[in-house]
């Protein structure tokens, strides 16, 4: 059993509206889970079902339109949904560090990497700006960038996208935090490098014991990377558990869904038909009745109009479903 | 199968500035590839990003001429058939579904346009295609007076899919036509496009960075690196056996829904090639894990068999002694 002090972000309860034209939109929708020390979570699920919205709300970083509730966001046992700006600051880029899909949203153009990267060193540290600049060529070494003291001096766009992103890795760990929230690191990358970066973050993570958590739309990497899994659809969690029984063993049909849409060499036939969910992603603005995939799902009935159960396993596999096993 | 398309030759390259005081330099983005594009197949072109797999599809497409080399279609130079000629029998289907439409016009009318511009029935016979056409990828009629605006990602691509396919043309060049998309939608895009090509009798040529997606879509892998066709052999063949250093490492990438196997280590060095200042010799050779002595200095042919074709010191032409 792990000790509750392991935990280092737990939450419950976490919703986030978001103020539209067309009236309040409900991007999340009373999330709940908690990420121990040295364990990934992969959250996945498809554009707009509300995964960086769920990432920027733990980071604080959430759009002016957009209002977060919650029963609980704690980090490291402190619960943070109702504590000020200041505590926040002092906690992000520190002890809670991002990486986000498109390194220049994070990179400010006109500053050094150098100087980017000895900044927040030097604020939360506490440190001499030579002490910053030597553990950031320690950490660019680290994430496999060759003669990183010449790199500080260079500009963010004098970079490919895939030393960007290096440089962002390297920035989220400066001050060594204890969680770190990756959404999408690789999704704009090749292949070889994805799986070159995915494997520093995992290895750094392990090596550090951070607790991460990982957003992606790519089943391929979580299966490869996460220790347990949440599926996110239309602001909701619909199923969580160990990556294994999650694969093996899906239990939600939107799940079963997803994993039937991807080409799998041995099992999809060459040439052969993917799966196919039909139907759309319900609209989030106002009330959602019953349960949300109802209108997409071959197993639907009277009863889904009424939100469904959550069903548990013993091995702390969860999912929301009417059914006890859809498949 | 007999060739439809055969390029000989193609190099393309582009002038390129590097700031101020220091000139311009040339960047080969396609450097001497010749392949053929036989009736039937659907061909995958992969590669990293910036390897010159756009620039060979615009360039099959009539859409960008060649600095040397030439394409010949069924024997003719291209250059003979005109844009309008090419754009009757090779069509292309782009990635961005968001942008390769215009937003003013409604649907129907952006399916019907390349109709119009060659000329092809009257205003009435126009509709009826068109609503055909949609009819066949998967619109209903009640898409048809809608704006691009009202629709979906994949259904974005379904027009720009019936688009291509309502000049009836005989190769549809489709440029990561699913990457935009989700899995979900990517799977009904995919589905599509084999339905489409049994029943029209269509050729493909494919170009995704998604291997998985390749693997189950394409019968013959051409393997980009810096501008050059470094491998090329039937799919099975390539994902069973591949024979270029740099396809083996891209293949081991590739990461399947499968727990417990880990992040793969692609044995690739961190030295990402500039296209600018492209390495010397073999092209691969800073990053190849199986690197030979001669491999800085000596370009590597290119070895055609009867698996296809491979350009590495490690296939050379004089079969290696037992
Ligand atoms: N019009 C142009 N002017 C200058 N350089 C160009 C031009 N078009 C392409 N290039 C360069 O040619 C090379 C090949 O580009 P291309 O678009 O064909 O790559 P690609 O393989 O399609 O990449 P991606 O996977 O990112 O789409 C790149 O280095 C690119 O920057
Ligand atoms: N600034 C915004 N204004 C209005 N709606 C937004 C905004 N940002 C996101 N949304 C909506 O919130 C929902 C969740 O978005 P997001 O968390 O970005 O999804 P994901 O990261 O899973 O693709 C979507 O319906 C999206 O359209
Ligand atoms: S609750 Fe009903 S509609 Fe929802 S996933 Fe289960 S069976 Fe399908
Ligand atoms: S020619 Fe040499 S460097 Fe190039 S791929 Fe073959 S073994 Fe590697
Ligand atoms: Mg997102
Ligand atoms: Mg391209």
């Amino acid at each position: 059993m792990a000790n509750s002090s392991d935990i280092v972000l737990e939450i419950d309860g976490l919703s986030v509206d978001i103020r539209t034209a067309g009236g309040t939109l409900h991007a999340v929708r009373d999330i709940s889970f908690s990420v121990k020390r040295g364990e990934t979570l992969c959250l996945v699920g498809e554009s707009g079902c509300g995964k960086s919205m769920t990432s920027l709300a733990i980071m604080d970083l959430l759009p002016k339109a957009a209002t977060k509730s919650a029963r609980r966001l704690a980090f490291a046992g402190e619960d943070l949904s109702r504590a000020g700006k200041s505590r926040i600051n002092a906690l992000r880029g520190n002890r809670m560090s991002m990486i986000f899909q498109e390194p220049m949203t994070a990179l400010n153009p006109a500053y050094t990497i150098g100087n980017q990267l000895v900044e927040a060193y030097c604020l939360h540290k506490k440190a001499s700006e030579a002490e910053a600049r030597e553990r950031a060529v320690f950490l660019l070494g680290k994430v496999g960038i060759a003669n990183a003291a010449e790199r500080l001096g260079q500009y963010p766009h004098q970079l490919s996208g895939g030393l960007r992103q290096r440089v962002m890795i390297a920035m989220a760990l400066m001050c060594g935090p204890e969680l770190l929230i990756a959404d999408e690191p690789t999704t704009a990358l090749d292949v070889t490098i994805q799986a070159q970066i995915l494997r520093l973050l995992a290895d750094l993570q392990q090596e550090l014991g951070i607790a991460m958590v990982l957003i992606t739309h790519d089943l391929g990497i979580v299966a490869r990377i996460a220790d347990r899994v949440a599926v996110m659809y239309a602001g909701q969690i619909v199923e969580e558990g160990p990556t294994t029984s999650l694969f093996n063993a899906p239990r939600h049909p939107y799940t079963q869904g997803l994993i039937e849409c991807i080409p799998v060499p041995g099992r999809t036939e060459p040439g052969g038909r993917l799966g196919v969910i039909p139907g759309v992603v319900p609209s989030l603005v106002g009330e959602v009745r019953g349960c949300s995939f109802r209108d997409r799902c071959t197993k639907a009935q009277q009863a889904c109009l009424d939100a469904p159960p959550v069903r548990e396993t013993a091995d702390g596999h969860r999912w929301r479903c009417i059914l006890e096993n859809a498949a | 199968m007999t060739a439809l398309i055969e390029a000989h030759d193609l190099t393309r390259s582009f002038e390129v500035s590097r700031g101020m005081f220091k000139g311009k330099r040339t960047l080969h983005a396609v450097n001497g590839i010749s392949l053929d594009i036989r009736q039937g197949e659907v061909l995958a072109i992969v590669g990293e990003s910036g390897c010159g797999k756009s620039t060979l599809a615009r360039m099959l497409l009539g859409l960008l001429p060649p600095s040397a080399g030439a394409i010949t279609l069924e024997g003719q130079d291209i250059r003979s058939l005109g844009r309008k000629g090419m754009a009757r029998r090779v069509q292309p289907v782009f990635q961005d579904p968001y942008s390769s439409l215009n937003p003013r016009r409604t649907i129907a009318s952006i399916v019907a346009l390349p109709l119009e511009v060659h000329g092809i029935g009257t205003a009435a016979e126009r509709r009826k295609m068109t609503i055909e056409m949609l009819d066949k990828v998967g619109l209903p009629q009640r898409f048809a007076d809608r704006y691009p605006r009202e629709l979906s990602g994949g259904q974005r691509q379904r027009v720009a899919i019936a688009r291509a396919l309502v000049m009836k043309p005989e190769v549809v060049v489709c440029d990561e036509p699913t990457s935009a998309l989700d899995v979900s939608v990517q799977s009904q895009i995919l589905n599509l496009l084999m339905d489409l090509r049994r029943e029209l009798n269509l050729t493909y040529v494919f170009i995704s960075h998604n291997l998985a997606v390749v693997e189950h879509i394409a019968t013959r892998v051409a393997v980009m690196y810096l501008g050059r066709v470094v491998e090329l052999a039937e799919t099975e063949a390539l994902f069973k056996a591949p024979r270029h250093p740099y396809t083996k490492a891209l293949l081991a990438s590739v990461l399947t829904p499968e727990p417990g196997l880990g992040i793969p280590d692609t044995g690739l060095g961190i030295a990402f090639p500039d296209p600018l200042n492209p390495p010397s010799g073999c092209p691969f050779h800073p990053r190849c894990p199986e690197r030979l002595p001669q491999c800085g200095s000596v370009v590597p042919q290119i070895l055609r068999d009867e698996n296809g074709a491979v350009a590495c010191h490690l296939h050379g032409q004089a079969p290696a002694p037992h």
